[in-house]
């Protein structure tokens, strides 16, 4: 057997590896299942049934959705232009933080707050990326390090927030803050926990980001920063200038998802773990398996929402214990990860 | 003065497995392979770890087995990102966060069995500290003077050029990830034979992560490691040592260490000092590729 | 088939419900915050669940761990799908969709841990700790050489501040020049934090700790100082036979099974739960003084408390005695004695309890300032 490196693969072996990937991850965690004491196909029969044949079960795998396709969607961006972000999770609470702030004391009309709140998000969150991203250009500070420490600091933040000055006057000296005012929460769809403004939001961004890319002179600049650094200098593109933007852009769709979570679901601040839960970090998975495409989130992300709703499912209707879902995940992402190389190369199989 | 001596005591205990982890991290990352995973096989080691030296639970299992068998773990998990990521070529990122939620969550599922139990015979702290100091001496050394360190960095730095000098760069890479998977699953054993002697889902608090940090931290050098696992010691000491002695929130000062690592970064990249990254660190290795 | 009759009859010429009520199969579920590992708070949760299973024939029960504050409707909307019609939500933060979740679901049953929102269909409960922690403190009291004593506490909400005042009141009534000193972890469950804390507690002279985290950290550390420790919420003691004194244990399942049998046999019913709020403590056995179950001392501390004497009433006694009598009186059907009966000054010297009155469970469950004695920074506390 031999690989031969095939620089534009045909889509129907994408969609084939792709679909040979999860297959595979199947059959591994199915394994696991088993060790567990478990039928596979029971398992899957839970997760497929309760996500995808009820409404119910089909509004959790969108509401797992909507974070992670913004958060995503930005991410495809910061990883084509070489930045590895792996500080979502602080922009999100910073974007919850500042919607939150203009929730609870900027007084707008009531029209204006939710606006307000998302722009303050994705400026905040934009920031805390933007630091990072400054403190690289600047000072050669690796942003795997900063973007992971800023995580910490975030959730401090917050926690001395909740906890001191935007403690709320009706939760009993419980480290949250008040609720936001009817106007500024958002609307779900009937019966489920479902944002749909923030759905819509990131539906719309993912497109525009795959234009953005694709089509426009930056997003020109920041494929040839990403892929050749070397040759952007000699073409005269400003690196650290494309860098920072992409910055503001891949934290500020991370704020504008942490605005969505407290104003959709939440309705307050409260303690950082409750809000990001880990989004941060699958939105990676999510913004990797769409290959640098942030249109191709629109993919990727319902499919990491189903199988964290799926795993959720697990939890419930077969006490499984909760860690079974990193499993899944895990075994899920390594395969897809690992199957790259079928679709990066031909494979030709020789007789001897 | 016995203050200091408290404080710095506490330093290289918190410091331990950081060092353990990174030291390991900074091998296989020398050789061109970032493993992100770090947490997960943390993880395993320490429940491997807690597993063998239960035995029965009254305090007869064998700690040595139980260190042996936490390296193990680790090195059999990070086989896993080796053959992602140096086999296969996958992203090494990804893989290594893969690698996380697996350690992570295999960790989880077989310790139910073990949660809520203490361990009795406790191991001491003081032989992994030391052990790991002796440990970045060695390979300080052994990367600067030796043959072998050679081949490690020029695998890290220029694999077709080790190639072309005979060196098997996929074989040198895959042993560097299985060291890095076993100090890691070292560092776990410390934190639950050592430590917090029991085992519960979750204990590694995200040491893992710092543990990774600090790599980049230290500049990819095994001596500055002991320097840099010992400072966050501190830091993460003195953030509850510090607590209360004034009207700053408690917050800033939790915030504090994970802050002045920025800082120090920053500093050093002021005054143009910082270690550089191997030059193919990341990138997957396959022959003719330049 | 006979007795069933006979039961049905008797249900009903005692007018207790319906004569489905027997019948009618009970599958309490539970939602619970965190995972069940270890020794904490859901972990007590969970031992309770079964122990309720285990006592009331006929109880199916099932649990959902680890569900986010704030998430909890899609999962009780999939428990109450199942056929789940008496759900526990195990978390103060699930409070707004408990109520809301009972509105959606008139004919299910619901039951909210350390929450103050109730419906026709939603009761309220809780076990509480304060009498137990008032207990602990004056072995503390007793104990310390330095006059110092640590605690590791996890966030500074009503509940920690309730709970440290209380060790604290404890602490002084033996010892009255003695200090608590508090450090904040800013997490319910982190090991690491929890080790530190407790190392920077010892080395500032602290000489007993005491804590609020989910695990036996805090314990263990003091051991291996040889300092004297506190066990918390669950039993302990094994972690440390030598050095436990005493400490804090819940049985969440007197509440389960005193409510589950009460729906089981009609006395509670969907209609009328309105004003169903368990606050349980000492009275009630839903809270145990001791680091492991039917030990209140550990024998080992049992001669120096009780050669350690205090002024009661301008009498001396000794520490022993008197905690074994305040236990006996607030186990009683009718405590007379209450840690928190005035006056009692907050570390400011404002009079927050007047002479002759005891706080009440909603000023309990809304305390923000701390008793004199401790020490240390607390957020959000009233100075006048």
């Amino acid at each position: 057997m031999r690989l031969i490196p095939d620089p534009n693969p045909p889509r129907l072996r994408v969609l084939w590896v792709s679909l040979g990937a999860i297959a595979v991850a199947l059959l591994i965690a199915g394994g696991v299942f088993a060790a567990y004491g478990l039928s596979p196909l029971e398992a899957y029969g839970t997760m497929l049934r309760g996500t995808l044949t009820d409404w119910k079960g089909l509004s959790e795998v969108l509401r797992r959705t909507i974070p992670l396709l913004l958060v995503g969607a930005g991410l495809t961006l910061a990883f084509r232009a070489q930045f590895f972000n792996i500080g979502a999770e602080g922009q999100i609470l910073m974007g919850a933080i500042a919607g939150g702030g203009v929730a609870l004391f900027l007084p707008l009309p009531p029209a204006l707050s939710l606006p307000a709140m998302f722009v303050a998000g994705l400026l905040l969150g934009g920031a805390w990326a933007l630091l990072a991203a400054w403190l690289r250009s600047r000072l050669a500070v690796n942003e795997i390090l900063s973007t992971l420490m800023l995580n910490y600091v975030a959730q401090y933040i917050l926690i001395y927030l909740i906890n001191g000055p935007w403690k709320g006057q009706h939760v009993r000296g419980f480290l949250y803050s008040d609720e936001f005012a009817p106007y500024e929460q958002l609307p779900t769809l009937p019966g489920t926990l479902v944002h749909w403004p923030t759905l819509v939001l990131g539906i719309a961004l993912a497109l525009a980001l795959q234009v953005l890319l694709t089509r426009t002179t930056l997003g020109y600049e920041l494929r040839v920063v990403g892929e050749n650094p070397g040759a952007a200098r000699y073409a005269g593109i400003s690196i650290s200038k494309v860098v920072l933007i992409m910055a503001l852009i891949t934290g500020g769709l991370a704020g504008l998802a942490g605005v969505g979570e407290v104003a959709g679901i939440h309705h307050r601040l409260l303690e950082p773990a409750q809000i990001s839960l880990g989004y941060g970090f699958t939105a990676v998975i999510v913004a990797w398996l769409a290959r640098g495409n942030p249109a191709l989130v629109l993919v990727t992300a319902p499919l990491m929402g189903l199988i964290l709703a799926g795993g959720d499912l697990l939890k419930i209707s077969l006490n499984m214990p909760f860690r079974v879902i990193d499993v899944f995940s895990g075994v899920m992402l390594l395969c897809l990860i690992a199957s790259e190389i079928f679709v990066r190369n031909r494979v030709q199989w020789r007789g001897r | 003065m016995e203050e200091i001596w408290n404080a710095l005591s506490r330093a290289l205990s918190f410091g331990t497995p950081l060092l353990l982890a990174s030291l390991g991290a900074i091998i296989n990352e020398r050789a061109g392979v970032v493993n992100l995973g770090v947490e997960g096989m943390m993880a395993v080691g320490a429940l491997a770890a807690f597993a063998v030296a239960y035995g029965s639970g009254a305090g007869e299992g064998n700690l040595y087995l139980a260190v042996v068998a936490a390296a193990l773990a680790g090195t059999l998990l990070s086989l896993l990102h080796a053959f992602a990521s140096i086999t296969l070529r996958a992203n090494q990122f990804v893989s290594g966060l893969a690698l996380s939620m697996i350690g992570l969550g295999v960790a989880g599922l077989l310790g139910k069995r073990f949660e809520g139990f203490p361990l009795f015979n406790q191991a001491p702290e003081w032989p992994f500290t030391l052990g790991a100091v002796l440990l970045a001496l060695v390979l300080a050394f052994g990367l600067a003077y030796t043959r072998l360190g050679l081949v490690v960095r020029s695998v890290g730095e220029n694999p077709g050029a080790a190639d072309a000098l005979g060196i098997d760069v996929l074989r040198v890479r895959y042993l560097a990830v299985a060291f890095g998977g076993a100090m890691a699953g070292l560092a776990g054993a410390f934190l639950s034979l050592a430590y917090r002697p029991s085992w519960t889902d979750g204990m590694t608090v995200g040491l893992g992560w710092i543990a990774v940090a600090l790599v980049i931290f230290v500049g990819w050098s095994p001596l500055r490691a002991i320097g840099g696992a010992v400072f966050f010691g501190l830091l993460y000491y003195l953030q509850f040592r510090l607590q209360g002695q004034s009207g700053i929130p408690t917050e800033f000062f939790a915030a504090m260490p994970y802050l002045l690592v920025i800082v120090v970064l920053a500093l050093a990249g002021l005054r143009r000092v910082q270690g550089a990254a191997p030059e193919a660190l990341g990138r997957p290795y396959q022959r003719g590729e330049r | 088939m006979r007795t069933r009759w006979l039961l049905a009859l008797v249900a009903l010429l005692l007018g207790l419900g319906t004569t489905t009520a027997q019948e009618k199969k009970l599958k309490a579920c539970f939602v619970y915050v965190g995972p069940i590992g270890d020794v904490g708070w859901t972990f007590a949760h969970n031992e309770a669940r079964l122990a309720a299973e285990k006592a009331i024939p006929g109880l199916e029960t099932r649990y959902v761990e680890s569900v986010p504050e704030g998430q909890a409707m899609p999962v009780i909307d999939r428990l109450v799908s199942d056929g789940c019609n008496v759900i526990f939500t195990t978390s103060f933060g699930f409070m707004d969709q408990t109520l809301e979740a009972a509105k959606k679901y008139p004919d299910v049953i619901f039951a909210h841990a350390s929450g103050f929102k109730r419906a026709p269909n939603m009761a309220t409960y809780m076990a509480d700790f304060y009498q137990v922690y008032y207990l602990n403190g004056l072995m503390a009291g007793a104990l310390t050489k330095s006059g110092k004593v640590g605690y590791v506490g996890a966030f500074p909400i009503p509940e920690l501040k309730r709970h440290i005042s209380a060790f604290a009141l404890g602490v002084r009534a033996v010892n009255p020049r003695a200090t608590v000193n508090v450090k904040w972890i800013n997490a319910w469950f982190d090991p690491a934090k929890a080790r530190e804390a407790a190392e920077a507690l010892i080395a500032e002279g602290n000489d007993i700790l005491a804590f609020t985290e989910d695990t036996a950290t805090v314990v263990q550390t003091a051991a291996r100082k040889k300092i004297p420790s506190f066990s918390h919420y669950n039993s302990m003691y094994k972690y440390a036979p030598d050095y436990v004194v005493s400490g804090q244990i819940v049985h969440w399942e007197k509440i389960y099974i005193d409510f589950l049998k009460k729906v089981q046999n009609g006395t509670y019913t969907n209609k009328n739960l309105q004003d169903v709020d368990y606050w349980w403590l000492l009275r009630e056995g839903a809270v145990e003084l001791g680091a492991q179950t039917g030990m209140p001392i550990n024998p080992k501390f049992v001669p120096a408390l009780k050669a350690a004497k205090m002024t009661v009433n301008g009498k001396q006694v000794s520490v022993y005695d008197r905690v074994m009598e305040l236990l006996k009186n607030m186990s009683s059907p009718k405590p007379t004695f209450d840690p928190f009966t005035g006056p009692i000054r907050d570390r400011y010297g404002v009079l927050r309890v007047p002479a002759g009155k005891t706080m009440t469970v909603a000023e309990l469950n809304s305390m923000q300032w701390m008793a004199p004695g401790v020490v240390g920074q607390v957020a959000d506390e009233p100075k006048q």
